[in-house]
């Protein structure tokens, strides 16, 4: 009896610390904003707060991908040059066929590199960290191949432009509304579908699911195509904002983005998370990379304080997270 | 409790026993496994431990090991008392155990194995000059001179795996060795080279504990042997003074405490639901054929690990490359997933043996866990109908009255039986028409065991077809309308009506005849 009681106990407390990573990422981007403004009154503006969600959008849109494969316990680290086969294949497109083919292929060259992961992890049983990085040199050579045997257009189109950069509403960036719809429909799947539901048993226990007559294959298919899509759409807009698809354009967004989504409470282990934990971690992240980079921080020390908050942070999880195991 | 009826006539004191337990007991939480065992061993003698599933033996060898610490009672090693702090302090104390499962590293060397633990030493680096004599030393004295103590001991044959497990138990010098159905996995030939190194060893002074459900072997090794039942040690006689059905008779006679509903008569066979028909999957299954007719449960009994669990995962489209045929409702069907097998189309359900890691997704909500198997009936569109479902899982919820304080709380946070109660509810919400059960009564209260008799009678009363293996026979004898019982993969027996009884069911379990007992030894010499 007592055990039980002792169980209960502890499951409580691990209930009530399931949204404690967001409150303090939350927490921190206040801090973070605070401590800014003490050094100079902008870090409240309306101005540079929008600034900071047109460059967050991106990796926000990123991390909506790679969110999904970490709650499966997997992890998806093409994410670099899927964004770079994104912008590239888009201008590329445009150039060939018209402007109108340039998103559209992109996102399709996503989604196949996607799907190529997907089918490694689930039918070929390749661990996703060595087969996802695999694929990541693989997009790199198809993309040096590409660029190295002729000179196809690199300028974006007009619309990926204007998606990019544009602010159309209420001076808003057009980019955040594209990770608004992104991330609500990552909401929607995630609470309202049955693949949703999924995605988290898998995570909490693939056997399990698989006893349950659940196709974990498909899943995981599903969410390594999605992820590659949402890397490639960053791609698109990268290419956008600036004008041109290029090498390596997605080098910065591999640690980011998993650190987002880390930082937001999702386990990395899988199984447990929320999409505002991610939320507020892509804010969190793309904050401290602009404040490092306004207090004139050199490169080292930025790169010094940036890996180090997201080490600390991850300790104050990591603790709860042993507390309730 | 040492009531005087339970001591055993044959063990007097004996001052010549150089190993001791006395007054042993052992809880897991609530669950008793020893309760106040004496047990004592000699130097220079087999001891041959026999008993039920759930008798204690495990737990028995587990202390006497080291792995665990008894609860309460004694452990005398040469008449002192001595308390062991982990298995490497056993090992000192010179008593070695090999477990039913092999504890080797497939990819390192068989010297390198042998010497694990305590590898020779040459200024601070292993010698492995050194090593690999010991390895040939310790080889030899087991008879296998033909292993080269550098091969990798994943190249090596089973039979010889098991070998160097017991090469490198006598590399650590010991006084006991305990073998825990150490030929279970073995050939004919290999079982005989084993007994020749028992009793080589025997000659040298070592005592021997040896738990095999193989009556024939320990006919043939044992000097003595002990029954248990029930955690409790039942009597110690010497070999040859009590027949086959005697040994049956002392493991069991337990106290019947269940109540189970009543078995419904049925005028004419029922039509069968599931029909299997030469089953077989690599060396596991051999040849099973089975049917189980609509309204009626099918009890799979026998020892642990005969192959009733890959019966059922085989069943349930789990296992590649299961050869045989395999109706249901007439139709022949190739089970190729589960996903197929729960489809309505075929309509099996799996209750999954270990609920924590096969049945149950315990961080999420019990909710969540009763629709996982069957989210595709409550989808409109992409989406899930929220309100159908809710209204579903609690109809649910108050049919089996699973006992949750919140259905959105996390399952884990239920007691054992109504964790298990949400996995069969899980798949009641499927609407299965073959229902299988992977040992569903382990480790839960009795109360909770009673209803998942009424809900199973209640579920063959509707029509439902179940195939239901459990560990406790007392349940085949309660709760099945027949029973088959499994030994190494195959059915060697099936009851009926009143040939379900204990005496049938151990016999058989143990792959005796007891009326007949000629042809099943010559059965059992049968290399598998």
């Amino acid at each position: 009896m007592s055990i039980q009681e002792n169980m209960q106990g502890a499951l409580q407390g691990a209930l009530k610390s399931v949204d404690r990573p967001v409150v303090i990422a939350f927490g921190f981007i206040v801090v973070m904003l605070l401590a800014g403004s003490l050094y100079s009154s902008s870090f409240l503006s309306a101005n540079y707060l929008l600034q900071q969600l047109q460059v967050a959008a991106f990796l926000g849109i990123i991390a909506s991908g790679v969110m999904l494969v970490i709650l499966l316990g997997h992890i998806d680290l093409s994410i670099p040059w899927l964004v770079t086969v994104g912008g590239m294949m888009s201008t590329a497109a445009a150039g060939w066929w018209g402007p109108e083919y340039a998103i559209p292929f992109g996102l399709f060259c996503g989604l196949v590199f996607g799907l190529i992961n997907g089918l490694g992890v689930a039918i070929l049983r390749v661990p996703s960290m060595i087969f996802t990085l695999g694929i990541n040199a693989v997009a790199q050579g198809v993309m040096v191949l590409h660029t190295g045997g002729f000179a196809p257009q690199d300028h974006a189109s007009e619309t990926m432009r204007w998606l990019a950069v544009e602010r159309s509403f209420l001076n808003i960036p057009n980019a955040v509304f594209i990770w608004a719809v992104i991330g609500i429909a990552v909401v929607i799947l995630l609470k309202r579908t049955p693949l949703g539901r999924y995605i988290y048993a898998i995570g909490n226990q693939e056997g399990a699911t698989f006893l349950s007559g659940v196709n974990t294959k498909a899943v995981l298919i599903a969410c390594f195509a999605i992820s590659g899509m949402c890397s490639a759409m960053a791609g698109v807009l990268l290419a956008g904002y600036s004008n041109k698809g290029y090498q390596a354009m997605g080098d910065p967004y591999l640690l980011p983005a998993i650190a987002a989504v880390v930082l937001g409470g999702t386990h990395i282990l899988g199984g447990r998370g929320t999409y505002l934990g991610t939320v507020a971690g892509v804010i969190l992240i793309s904050l401290l990379q602009s404040i490092l980079s306004v207090m004139q921080m050199p490169e080292a020390g930025r790169q010094i304080i940036y890996g180090c908050v997201i080490i600390g942070m991850l300790l104050v999880y990591g603790r709860g997270q042993r507390v309730q195991g | 409790m040492n009531a005087p009826a339970e001591e055993p006539v044959s063990r007097p004191p004996d001052p010549a026993a150089f190993w001791q337990m006395r007054g042993i007991s052992k809880r897991y939480g609530g669950v008793v496994a020893l309760d106040g065992v004496d047990f004592a061993c000699h130097p220079g003698a087999i001891h041959a431990i026999l008993g039920e599933n759930g008798a204690g033996k495990s737990t028995l060898i587990k202390i006497a090991a080291g792995v665990v610490q008894p609860s309460a009672g004694t452990l005398l090693l040469d008449g002192e008392a001595v308390t062991f702090a982990g298995p490497q302090d056993a090992n000192a104390k010179g008593i070695v155990c090999i477990f039913q499962e092999l504890s080797l590293m497939p990819d390192l060397s068989v010297a390198d194995n042998i010497s694990m633990a305590d590898p020779p030493l040459r200024w601070g680096l292993i010698d492995h000059r050194a090593q690999r004599r010991r390895a040939e030393e310790l080889l030899s004295k087991v008879g296998c001179d033909d292993v080269n103590p550098l091969e990798l001991v994943k190249n090596l044959p089973l039979s010889r795996r098991q070998m160097v497990e017991i090469a490198k138990a006598l590399g650590r010098n010991p006084r006991m060795l305990i073998l825990d159905e150490a030929t279970s996995a073995l050939t004919a030939a290999d079982v005989e080279k084993v007994y020749a190194i028992l009793g080589e060893l025997r000659a040298q002074g070592l005592a021997i504990l040896y738990i095999s459900h193989r009556m024939h072997e320990i006919e043939e090794l044992a000097d003595t042997c002990s029954v248990f039942r029930n955690g409790r040690h039942i009597e110690t006689f010497a070999k040859g003074t009590r027949s086959d059905s005697e040994i049956v008779q002392l493991m069991i006679g337990r106290e019947y405490t269940q109540v189970y509903p009543p078995k419904p008569q049925h005028e004419t066979p029922p039509e069968p639901e599931l029909e299997i028909t030469g089953l077989t999957w690599g060396n596991r299954l051999a040849d099973i054929s089975l049917s189980v007719g609509k309204g009626e449960i099918v009890g799979l009994g026998g020892l642990d690990g005969q192959g009733q669990r890959e019966l059922l995962l085989a069943l349930f489209g789990v296992l590649r490359g299961v050869t045989g045929e395999v109706k249901v409702a007439g139709r022949r069907l190739r089970l190729t997933s589960p996903q197929f097998a729960k489809s309505s189309a075929v309509g099996i359900a799996l209750i999954p043996e270990d609920r924590k890691s096969e049945g149950l997704l315990l961080p999420m909500s019990v909710r969540d866990n009763i629709s996982m198997a069957s989210i595709s009936h409550f989808t409109r569109g992409l989406f899930i109908d929220r309100e159908r479902q809710n209204a579903e899982i609690d109809e649910m919820v108050r049919r089996l009255s699973i006992k949750a304080g919140d259905v959105d709380d996390p399952v884990a946070t239920l007691s054992g039986g109504n964790q298990q109660k949400v996995v069969i509810a899980k798949w009641l919400m499927t609407n299965a028409r073959i229902v299988l059960l992977n040992d569903p009564t382990r480790g839960i209260d009795v109360g909770t065991k009673q209803e998942i008799y009424q809900l199973l009678r209640d579920l063959a009363a509707a029509g439902t077809a179940i195939l239901f293996y459990t560990t406790d026979y007392d349940e085949l004898i309660g709760c099945c309308d027949r029973v088959s019982i499994m030994y190494d993969g195959r059915i060697v027996r099936e009851l009926e009506g009143e040939a379900i009884n204990e005496e049938n069911i151990v016999a058989s379990a143990l792959n005796l005849m007891l009326d007949d007992r000629s042809e099943v030894s010559s059965q059992a010499e049968e290399p598998a």
